[in-house]
């Protein structure tokens, strides 16, 4: 296979994850074509591009539209295109429209979305390679025949089952089940629910694992069959199902890990995977016993622990596959000892079910540095908080040398926030950090329904401020109300 | 050499009396070779600051004055418990527990009026004993006084204060005339010895600095020949300028304890120098006992430096007043009053007042002793008798209380039957014979006042906060909720607490927080909102942040320019339009809108100068509309309450 240079790259994306992307291509002396939403205008990214495109009026359809982005990408002169997460990332039509434009698409190509897209043919997939799968069915047919369907298999495994959007990800489209009444219920409000929020209808039944761990491989794969893994993460600490908290490497026995890379790589092997991607399995929490879940064919938002354990940049490694390069980074090279965590500084507030802060400026923004720190942010002195998009502001990942240590520069560097203006997760990952289940790298994915009383952490206005009150008052007023 | 460590031995410190009790301390007190100094810190800032020196400043000069060896600091009781929330948004109790540990070797003394403790009305007993109880953690020497010098007054706080192992100090108020003789004073003090025993200092309370020193001389030699162990504490005012003679004939006459302030804040009415009462002891033989002489001279050193920040305290009338000895005001109430006869423009007859109403009312209310609460009562109906034209008209509670011997006997003689008339009206022997007598304070329910707190403020209160609440309510609560806002305000330095006219654009603050942090604040522009608020830019710790301040409609403030003569509202006052005579605040309000109302009859209750004062309807009608409610603050010539006659 050929290698062909890049030179100009679209980050079909925004927000923090766009920027994180820019950063690699500068690095690497490559143009950087940007796109935008109107929204988005004022955006921090788009000021640090070689070339920005307006892409429509928004708010998500045209960062969602394939013709608009090939129109931007030809507009542009690109002649390669990252689709960052979320939006068109794991879109096959997308992967299919890049390569039928000539244009590189930085992932992996349209057969390998598609497969691994489809929850039921991933699964098979995992089966071929040998690897244990949570039970499940296929595609539950619509009407009776579904519900039928599933009905026997709540029979035979047992109860919760999990109804899944079979195009389903990101935590999106999971809904747990406790009964069979619970099971008739749920079915249609499912399916309406996976149609609207992936276009696709279809969902199938899978064995919950109570309180299980959630553990994840990444691994990179080049067009001449080479694939090495990065190490392991941990990404149990979940609200919803949503990430909040992502640790790297997850505490685990060394031969649990090693089994877990092997199927890991013999799972991406077996669906011909290129380019960067993450093997989810479930763990359990005693037994260790794991499942494979879903292979994620895109960058993942915690790449940032993977890349602060390893040293690896995942954005170049995706850049230099794409290119067809060989994947010829020495095994010695890759550290997996210490430990980094990723905690996702929301404007949301966690006391009130963690409601978006959507439409507050920020009035002060004062991040914190120093050793084993690293953010990916897209926050300022005056950043709106936007209605239109997420709410993430900037990303922290934090690096130590064994997680006492890390924990300990977590909660210092979480400290050395400043934010006024909206709500904060901020707070909230300060309360973990006192946790002793936390301390002592206990947790599963039940961890917060089992630890509400993270949640009773004090509102703390700084007593500077509460003074810097006062005497703005005494200037406005000209006089001190409370001294005359 | 030998002097100097003996009188470090002579000191008397807070680990000193804790280690050998109080019984020894006043044996060291008796027969050490010379007098000690209480530096009346408290007395000074109420007198000549209107109790306004900032925590702040006391915080910087604590090394200097710890340093300096005081017998005590007097620096809570009197009005200051109520200005510390009030004026300074400082919890009194947190003020003594940040200064102790600033001055460890200090014993601190406090100024409580007995049964009313450091407010104007008797207080319930239980509220009296959790109140000293928890001053006294902070607290040592306890001077204890009532204005009518009734000891059954003052019975609680003197158990309490035994209990909690601090010095006892008993006062008798000292006063002028043909009934102030040394014998009725000797007698008191026997009357107090027969309650406490003879482990206490007696505090002879000259208050306003009366009589002259050949007075106080024979007074204190009066009362050591028949008590010749007890430790005299003499306390004066230098009201007249005379003072320091009266402190040298006291120590001269056998007084072990004098009262005197750093000179550099000393004014008219509080406290003399305390160095020159010094020097010119020693040139009489007369050494302090353990002072040093030179951390007296720094703190005041520093103290010159802040004295201007307190320039809008400091009396409308500067100069010594030698009248005192005829209007016999208490030092701590001088300021104050002239103060009101400012604001309610009456400066020009304060001579009168001053002169000749007050010395008379004085007589004819029995010439008792002029101290919280007895001189607020004599100076307000003194004010209302000339204001008004008509004297002892629309007395206010407190005066009638007094007079039906609720706060205890008279003791020397009662008023006239005419004035019980003017008072009470033509029933007034009906009314004395069935409302008079002493008052029993029932105990309130401790449990259902927290809750009321607790309501109030929206969260749990603490022991502290419950105690604040016991003396002043509606203070503490406005003080409880200023500080959850705006934070521990007393690490504010009086130049920004009390600057006028605003900042400078880039002034730089320094300012370390309660908590030991340190911050910087500059000041940034300011704008105004669309609404009219303000706001300010401030950068707080390099970052800029802006903050914004509601501000009242511009209209709101002008209204109150307008000014009305008293004659103008009695005159509004005929026609229903019922305004405010004085400045003070609404305590309450008996009437409810609709309700039919006499002419006599009781509209509004004011507040102002610590007394109620009520204010009555001059026609009979229906109340159209009450504009007040209790806790509003009220300027002269505010509208109150409409009576309509339909």
């Amino acid at each position: 296979m050929k290698e062909k240079a890049i030179r100009k790259i679209l980050i079909a994306n925004r927000g923090e994850i766009a920027l994180r992307i820019l950063r690699t291509v500068k690095e690497l002396g490559k143009g950087a074509v940007v796109v935008y939403e109107k929204p988005d205008s004022e955006a921090y990214y788009i000021r640090l591009a070689d070339t920005a495109i307006l892409i429509g009026e928004g708010p998500r359809c045209d960062y969602l539209d394939i013709e608009r982005i090939i129109w931007a990408a030809r507009k542009s002169g690109a002649d390669a295109i990252h689709p960052g997460y979320g939006f068109l990332a794991e879109n096959a039509d997308f992967s299919e429209a890049c390569e039928k434009a000539g244009l590189i698409f930085i992932g992996p190509p349209p057969g390998v979305i598609r497969d691994l897209g489809n929850k039921v043919v991933a699964r098979r997939i995992a089966a071929q390679a040998g690897i244990d799968t949570i039970p499940g069915t296929g595609d539950l047919p619509r009407g009776e025949d579904g519900a039928a369907a599933a009905l026997k298999f709540g029979r035979e495994h047992g109860y919760p089952i999990m109804l899944k959007a079979s195009s389903g990800g990101g935590g999106r489209g999971i809904r747990k089940v406790v009964s069979e009444k619970d099971l008739l219920v749920q079915l249609p409000l499912a399916r309406q629910e996976t149609l609207s929020a992936f276009n696709d209808e279809n969902i199938y039944a899978e064995k919950c694992v109570e309180a299980p761990r959630h553990v994840e491989i990444q691994i990179l794969a080049d067009r001449h069959g080479r694939i090495m893994h990065l190490g392991s993460r941990d990404c149990s600490i979940q609200r919803r199902h949503q990430k909040l908290l992502e640790i790297a490497p997850a505490n685990l026995p060394a031969d649990v890990l090693e089994a877990m890379y092997a199927a890991a790589i013999a799972a991406a092997r077996q669906a011909g995977y290129v380019n960067a991607g993450t093997v989810e399995f479930l763990v359990d929490a005693h037994s260790h016993a794991f499942w494979f879940m879903e292979m994620n064919t895109r960058l993942q938002v915690e790449h940032t622990v993977t890349e602060e354990l390893t040293g690896v940049d995942i954005v170049r490694e995706q850049i230099r596959i794409a290119e067809g390069q060989v994947l010829d980074i020495p095994r010695e090279r890759i550290h997996l000892m210490g430990k980094a965590v990723q905690v996702r500084i929301n404007a949301e507030d966690p006391k009130n079910n963690f409601m978006p802060e959507g439409g507050k400026r920020v009035e002060v923004y004062q991040s914190p540095g120093g050793p084993g720190v690293r953010l990916d942010g897209v926050v300022y002195q005056g950043y709106r908080v936007p209605t239109e998009y997420d709410s993430l502001m900037v990303k922290m990942t934090i690096r130590g040398y064994n997680w006492e240590q890390t924990i300990q520069r977590l909660k210092r560097a979480l400290q050395g926030f400043l934010i006024v203006g909206p709500a904060t997760t901020v707070p909230f990952y300060l309360a973990i950090c006192d946790e002793p289940d936390f301390q002592a790298e206990r947790f599963d994915t039940g961890y917060l329904d089992t630890h509400q009383d993270i949640f009773q952490y004090p509102e703390q206005e700084r007593e500077v401020a509460k003074l810097a009150k006062l005497i703005a008052e005494i200037h406005a007023r000209k006089v001190n109300p409370f001294a005359y | 050499m030998t002097r100097q460590t003996q009188d470090k031995d002579m000191r008397i410190t807070p680990q000193d009396l804790r280690r050998r009790g109080v019984r020894e301390i006043l044996d060291k007190i008796r027969h050490a070779d010379g007098y000690y100094v209480t530096n009346t810190e408290r007395d000074l800032s109420q007198s000549d600051f209107k109790n306004r020196i900032m925590p702040h400043t006391q915080l910087l000069v604590a090394p200097q004055r710890n340093d300096a060896g005081f017998f005590s600091l007097e620096i809570t009781g009197g009005a200051s418990v109520h200005v510390d929330m009030l004026r300074k948004q400082m919890s009194p109790l947190e003020k003594l527990e940040v200064l102790s540990a600033n001055m460890p070797d200090t014993l601190f003394q406090t100024l409580c009026r007995g049964i009313n403790l450091f407010g104007y009305r008797p207080y319930p007993d239980n509220v009296i004993r959790l109140t000293v109880r928890s001053f006294a953690r902070w607290v040592h020497v306890w001077r204890v006084f009532d204005f009518l010098n009734h000891i059954p007054n003052m019975v609680s706080v003197f158990e309490e204060v035994r209990e909690a192992g601090a010095i006892l100090e008993p006062s008798i108020c000292f006063s002028t005339g043909p009934e102030h003789t040394d014998a009725y004073y000797v007698r008191k003090v026997g009357e107090i010895l027969e309650v406490t025993g003879e482990d206490i200092l007696l505090c002879i309370k000259n208050h306003g600095g009366l009589g002259t020193p050949r007075r106080i001389g024979a007074l204190v030699a009066a009362i050591r020949e028949r008590y010749p162990d007890l430790v005299i504490h003499y306390h004066g005012h230098n009201t007249d300028g005379a003072d320091l003679g009266r402190v040298v004939a006291a120590v001269k006459n056998g007084a072990k304890i004098i009262d005197a302030s750093d000179h550099a804040l000393t004014g008219f009415y509080g406290p003399p120098p305390l160095l020159t009462a010094v020097d010119i002891l020693r040139d009489e033989g007369h050494e302090a006992v353990g002072l040093d002489r030179q951390a007296v001279i720094d703190a005041s050193n520093l103290l010159r430096g802040e004295r201007e920040h307190y320039r809008d305290f400091e009396s409308q009338f500067l100069g010594f007043d030698p009248t005192v000895q005829i209007h016999k005001l208490p030092g701590g109430a001088t300021g104050s009053s002239f103060e009101q006869a400012v604001k309610g423009g009456f400066l020009h007859r304060m001579p009168h007042i001053l002169q000749q109403e007050l010395p008379l009312v004085h007589t004819e209310l029995g010439n008792w002793w002029s101290v919280t609460p007895g001189s607020q009562i004599l100076w307000t109906t003194a004010v209302n008798n000339v204001l008004k034209g008509a004297r002892y008209r629309d007395a206010n509670d407190d005066l009638k209380n007094l007079m039906l011997g609720r706060y205890g006997d008279f003791p020397f003689y009662r008023p006239a039957d005419s004035i019980y008339e003017a008072v009470f009206g033509k029933e007034w022997k009906t009314i004395l014979e069935r409302d008079g007598g002493y008052q029993r304070i029932e105990d309130i329910d401790l449990a259902v006042e927290r809750k009321v707190l607790e309501h109030r403020i929206g969260r749990a209160a603490t022991e502290d906060e419950l105690v604040l609440y016991l003396q002043h309510p509606n203070d503490a609560v406005n003080f409880i909720k200023f500080e959850a806002k705006y934070g521990k305000t007393w690490v504010l330095s009086p130049d920004i607490w009390f600057r006028k006219g605003g900042y400078g654009l880039g002034d730089k603050f320094e300012i370390p927080d309660a908590f030991g942090r340190l911050h910087a604040i500059e000041i940034g522009p300011q704008r105004r909102t669309k609404t009219g608020d303000a706001v300010t830019y401030l950068v707080i710790d390099h970052h800029p942040e802006p903050i914004l301040t509601e501000m009242e409609a511009e209209g709101a403030q002008v209204k109150k320019k307008v000014t009305f003569t008293p004659r103008e509202i009695e005159a509004l006052a005929k026609t229903g339009d019922i305004r405010s005579q004085i400045i003070g605040t609404v305590s309450e309000v008996p009437v409810a809108e609709g309700e039919e109302v006499s002419a006599g009859q009781v509209l509004i209750v004011l507040e102002a100068m610590k007394m109620l004062n009520n204010v009555v309807a001059e026609i009979s009608g229906r109340v159209a509309e009450i504009l007040v409610a209790p806790g509003d603050r009220v300027e002269v010539g505010d509208p109150l309450l409409l009576v309509r006659t339909d």
